[in-house]
Order: C-alpha cells, then structure tokens, then sequence
C-alpha cells in the first residue's frame, strides 16, 4: 500500500512542479465556467431592432413603446434608409425591422382588420424564432389591453406553467454540464499525457524495473487525478451556486457516487491512450480530438442528441458525457433519484470495463 | 530575393507534404470536424415528448391534439385518460425525461368552446433546457392560437406578418456552417504557424536557414505565405464541403470572402508567429494554440448572439479579432454584404491585423537575428 502512496506522491510533485499542468488543472476550470456559463447564453434578450413608424399616432407609439419597454427588445442606433431599409440587416446593425404603416391606429378603434410587417434577419434561425415568438406576445398583450373590462373573447387561452427552472435561465443548463467536461478533461487528457511522458523520457522502464507491481505504478498515478478530479469538480459546483445561481435539488451524496464512476471510466480512456501511443503530443492530440471534442458537442452538452443524425446519435452513445451530463442535470436541477440514474451509471460502468479490458490488453503486450 | 523566396515556400509545401501527423492535423480533422459539427449543431427544437392529459374526451379535444401533430416539433404520446395516467405523475414523467411537455385539456372544453366563452387550457414545460422549453412553449402557443381562430372564427384584428431574410426556412445549419469555416481558419492557421516555427526550432533547422544567405525578412515571408496558403486551401476545401454537401447558399462575392480572409489572415499567422516566439516546445504551442482557439470561438458569436451576452462581455468581444470574420464570412455567404455593410468589421481586422502582424514580425526577427 505504502508503494501506491509513494508513486502516488511522485506523482503529485511533478504536477505541483510544472507550472502548465497546474495551469491546466486549476485556472481551466475556472476560466471555463465563466466563459461558458456567460458567453453560452441561450436566453434570448436585448435583440436590437428598428421600428419605422409612418403612423405616428398616440396608439403606433404605443405600441413601439411596448417593444421596448419589454426585456426582448432593444432600439437600433441607425434609423433605416428608406432606400435600402435592409441594409441595416445586412451590416448586423439590427436583427429586425418593425413597419407601422399609415392607417393602423384608425383600423385599431374601428376593430377593422390590419396588417403590421416585421422583417427578420433570418440568418440565426433560433434568434429569428424568438423574434415571430416575442412580437406576437407583445402585440397580442397589447390588443388584449384595449378591449373593455370583464370582456373575454371566444377561444382558447393557454396557461403556462414551467418547472424546474421557473426563469428559464440556460445557464442552469449548461453549468452542471461543465462539470462533466472538466472532469474528463483533467482526468482523461492529463493521465494520458503523463503516462506518455514516463514512456517519452524512458523513466516509465525504471519505474517498471523497481519493485513495484504494474499495478501498484498505475494506481499511484491515477491516485492523485482523482484527487484534482474531486477538486475541480467541487470547484465548478460552488461557481454554480454562488455566481450563477444553479439550484441544487438532489442528493451530495447521490452525485459524488456517480462522479467517482465518471471519473474512473474518464480514467480509464486516459490509459488506453497513454498505452497505445509513444509521445506526449499523439497523447494529447488523440486525447483532444476522441474526447473533449465529442463530450462537448455530441454529449447533449450543448446540441440535443435527439436532433442529430442516427449515426452521431450512435457515437454519443460511447461518449461517458452523455451519462454523466444525464446524472448531474437530474441530480442538480430535478432531484432525480437512484431508480432513474441507475441505467446511465450502469452504462458508465460498462463502458469502463470494456475500456479497462482493451487497456490491460495493450499494456500487456506493450510491456510483454 | 524572389527566387530564394520561391525556394523557401517550396519546401515548406515539401515539409508539410511528407509529415504524415502534419497533413493529418491540416486536412483529415477539420473535414471530419466540420461533417460532424454541421449535423451536431443543430440547435432547431424538434421532437420535444409532449404529455396530454385530455379531461374531455371529446371529438372536438382530439382533434385539438391532432393539430400538434404535423410538423416535426412535438411527438405525442397516445391521450392519457386520468385514471391510466394520473396528473401528479407529471413530475415522475419529467425527472425520467419520459416527457418535457404537458398539453392539459380541461373537462369542459369543447362545451365552453361551443357556447362561445373563454377556455383556459395548460401547458406545463420542463424547464432544465430552458431553450427547449421556450421553443416548445412558443410553438404550442401557437398552434392552440391558430386552431382557437379556425373554431371560433375569432381572431385579433391586428396581425403582425413576419418576413424572414436570408434563410427564410430558418435552417440553423446555414448560419452554423459558415461559423465553422471562419473557426477551422482560425484554428489551423494559429496553431500551425505556431508549431511549426517551434519545431524548426527545437530541432535546430531555423538556426541553419539563418546563417543562409536568405535574409531574415524572406525567411518570414516564406514561412507565412506557405501557412496563409495553406488555410486558403483548407477554407476553400471546407466552403466546398458547406455548399455541395450541406446545401448552403452563397450569396455574396466569393472574391471579397477571398480579399478579406487575406486581411484576416494577417491576424492569425501574427498570433501564430507571436506563440513560436514565446514557447519552446511544440506542445506549448499547441497548448497556447488551442487555448486561444477556445477563447476566441466562445467570444466570436459562434454559438450565441453577442447581444445575449453580459455588456462587459460584449464589450471584450470587440477585442477579438475572430469575432469580425465570423460577422463577414455569415454576412458575404447568407446576406450577399458588401465592403460598405462591413466597414466596421474591415477597419477592425486591419488595425488588428497591422498591430499584431507587426509587433510578432518585429519579435521573430529578433529572436532569429
């Protein structure tokens, strides 16, 4: 046991000692979660539109100042050319243009019908969605807001109810899924590329000569990334809280459980590709591209897996992401509970026994 | 001067060539990145598992239902009566995600409806994936107003008519393939120009090129031309993948899109040139490469409008220089923009490009004289 803990702490200095690694390890992390739990914002507000009003009434700037008075929108800087209104479109000046043509306000009193346009940029279809979305509201709010008191017009109202996350904040979406990044990355690419370096440098084979055990040189090196694993992870989950807000339903207990799954199957990738290749830098390349790569745009980190094509729904299959984004969004945001994780951390499972099988293989034969 | 210049990018050209992990990190990743990025990134809602609790079992409600059904946006599980399947199991359904939407039909709704009142029906979202939530709120929203007009014959006055520009079928792989092209530039042309320098470098061949009689300034050229060409070549590859694979339109001019990678390039071989000077090993350099990659993408737009961001956010994006191209390679492809429409975006590359060029150019001289 005392070798383990040995290897273990050799392991530690070296990480303590080059400053890239502790870079990678501790200000990663960090600098991930605020990039990501800021610049991936899905919570569309503040989109900039112009609004050409060649009715200017008391009821057309009303309802100009509806658009803007509400969070969604906010007013172009330039006022279109009558010439060429698209051109602010085209220059990303405004996301759209509102026309209030002459008339509206007299078809407003006399209940007559009446077309308002709205010209969309198109370009980033999920912004032009919310565009045709928010618009309706306000113009709907608006007429309702005008008919007589206690009047209630025929048809169908729709009560809408949101759970979990009330306020629709994406980033209680995306932050627990960082996590499930992080870990992978500190515990999948790092593991890798130290195991290669023993190789690189040729210290792997003193290390081999000693009177330690395969076993006992692997789980040493291992032992201190579970270390940082658990550190990281931690770290992220107190940003979550205490700068972002995210809400925490479920159970510690239950997610450091499954985490310590997580991270031996993100282990055990980093074996298998430290014990098929030669050189730190095929380490860090296989590393980057077979799993950062697909964990953060396969895994439903950010695309939903159902949307994609059968095939990349396939590959998201064996990316330990996908379960692990599946067990910390429920843990965290719904409270999920065992009955329902148990079949994503079984899977876990299975993927790390059959990664741990082809990496014994190889490492065998490598040494043999 | 010219011919040593010639001598120099030739082989460069020969030294990529017969780097077999070289070529492979050029061509073979960023085709299969953008294949797969072009069908991962889809951020259109589709398919959202819709509950529906229908309390009025009526010919009126399933036909309700039915209008959810043409598109692609809901999936209906088959109507629950309230015995089969009891409200309060709602939230069972959504921590197993065997359902993000809940369509609720009240008792009395094809009667109300009939007599001319008002009828409140409910729409319960799972809200973990806020974006999916709202989409699907927004849609269902919709479509309840659209059946509500065709069974009343009651509808607002005043209708808001939307026309949408450039992708009128709002196809998110037509703004997210461009976004690709303008990364792949990014990151190839930082990342080799960074590497190679370094390697060249670490194995001593940089110190004999210097006692060449090639001048230190032909020297820069050489190296920079080669990788500039080299992500030509790359975008060109990855502008062909998007239009004849994907389908996306190109609307602008090919020859400005051209013009202006050219500016943007400046950029990236300067931040290339800058990392080789202020790394030793390879794998620094790809590490600071990469590095800057990340930041660069996360900040441009690529994933997110920039007016979503937080304004101090937003106002640091202006220094990025990744953040212009994004803007012109989806304004000249999708919009058809012209010099005029990118003004903003010209001046910034070039000062940047200027700035940075300049300042590493001067620093590798320095370091190679």
């Amino acid at each position: 046991m005392h070798k383990i803990r040995y290897i273990a702490l050799k392991e530690l200095f070296h990480i303590l000692r080059d400053f890239r690694s502790l870079l990678i390890v501790l200000a990663m992390p960090v600098m991930m979660t605020f990039l990501y739990g800021y610049a991936i914002n899905m919570d569309i507000e503040n989109i900039v539109i112009s609004v050409v009003d060649l009715d200017k009434t008391a009821a057309s700037r009303e309802l100009t100042d509806r658009f803007f008075k509400s969070n969604y929108f906010s007013m172009a800087e330039e006022a279109p050319d009558f010439d060429d209104p698209e051109q602010l479109l085209r220059s990303d000046n405004a996301t759209a243009i509102l026309l209030i043509r002459p008339g509206f306000s007299e078809a407003l009193q006399r209940g007559e019908k009446f077309q308002l346009g709205m010209t969309v940029d198109g370009s980033d279809a999920s912004l032009a969605s919310a565009v045709q979305a928010y618009s309706d509201a306000i113009l709907l709010q608006f007429l309702m807001d005008r008919l007589p008191v206690g009047f209630e017009p025929p048809g169908l109202t729709v009560s809408r109810q949101v759970l979990y996350n009330p306020d629709l904040q994406s980033s209680h979406f995306f932050v627990p899924g960082l996590v499930a990044i992080i870990l992978l990355m500190v515990s999948a690419l790092l593991t890798s590329i130290t195991i290669a370096r023993e190789k690189e440098t040729g210290t792997m084979e003193q290390l081999l000569t000693a009177p330690v055990k395969p076993y006992q040189i692997l789980l040493g090196k291992l032992l201190p990334y579970i270390f940082i694993a658990f550190i990281d992870g931690v770290l992220v989950l107190i940003f979550a809280q205490t700068v972002f807000d995210v809400p925490f339903q479920g159970s510690y207990l239950l997610l450091l459980l499954f985490g310590f799954i997580y991270v031996a199957t993100a282990l055990s990738i980093g074996i298998l590709i430290s014990s098929l290749v030669r050189t730190q830098q095929v380490a860090m390349m296989i590393a980057l591209v077979s799993t950062l790569l697909p964990s953060v745009m396969l895994s439903g980190f950010i695309f939903a897996i159902k949307n994609m094509p059968f095939l990349l729904q396939a590959v998201s299959r064996i990316v330990p992401a996908t379960y692990f984004l599946k067990i910390i969004r429920g843990v965290m945001l719904k409270a999920t509970g065992v009955e329902t994780l148990i079949v994503p951390a079984a899977s876990l499972v299975g993927l790390m026994v059959i990664l741990l099988l082809l990496a014994t293989r190889s490492f065998k034969t490598r040494i043999g | 001067m010219f011919r040593a210049f010639v001598g120099l990018v030739r082989k460069e050209f020969i030294q990529v060539w017969r780097d077999r992990n070289m070529l492979r990190l050029i061509f073979a990743i960023p085709i299969l990145q953008l294949l797969i990025l072009g069908y991962a990134v889809n951020t259109d809602v589709e398919q959202l598992a819709t509950d529906v609790y229908d309390f009025d079992q009526t010919r009126m409600s399933r036909e309700f239902i039915r209008s959810f059904e043409p598109g692609d946006y809901f999936v209906t599980e088959p109507q629950l009566t309230a015995e089969e399947q009891p409200l309060w199991n709602l939230d069972e359904r959504f921590r197993t995600g065997s359902a993000e939407l809940a369509l609720v039909i009240p008792e009395d709704f094809s009667e109300e409806l009939n007599q001319g009142k008002n009828v409140t029906i409910g729409l319960i979202a799972d809200g973990t994936d806020a974006n999916a939530a709202r989409a699907g709120l927004g849609y269902s929203s919709l479509i309840v107003r659209r059946f509500s007009e065709q069974v009343t014959g009651f509808s607002q006055p005043i209708e808001l008519r939307h026309k949408f520009l450039y992708n009128p079928e709002l196809e998110s792989v037509y703004y997210m393939v461009p976004g690709i092209v303008a990364t792949l530039l990014t990151m190839v042309t930082v990342m080799l120009t960074s590497m190679a320098i370094v390697r060249e470098r670490e194995m001593g061949t940089l110190e004999q090129l210097t006692v060449t009689p090639i001048s230190s300034t032909a020297l820069l050229l050489g190296k920079i031309s080669t990788f500039g060409l080299l992500g030509m070549i790359e975008m060109v590859i990855a502008l062909a993948v998007g239009i004849f694979w994907f389908g996306i339109p190109f609307v602008g001019s090919p020859i400005l899109l051209f013009l202006l990678s050219a500016l943007y390039l400046l950029t990236t071989l300067g931040m290339g040139m800058f990392f080789s000077t202020v790394t030793s090993t390879q794998q620094q350099a790809m590490f600071l490469a990469w590095f800057f990659s990340v930041f660069a993408i996360l900040t441009s737009g690529f994933f997110t409008p920039i007016s979503n961001m937080p304004h101090w956010l937003q106002h640091f994006t202006l220094l990025n220089p990744m953040r212009y191209f994004m803007e012109v390679v989806r304004g000249i492809m999708m919009k058809g923009a012209g010099p005029a429409d990118l003004l903003p975006q010209i001046v910034g590359m070039a000062a940047y490009g200027a700035v940075i060029f300049g300042l590493s150019a001067l620093r590798f001289r320095k370091r190679t004289a």
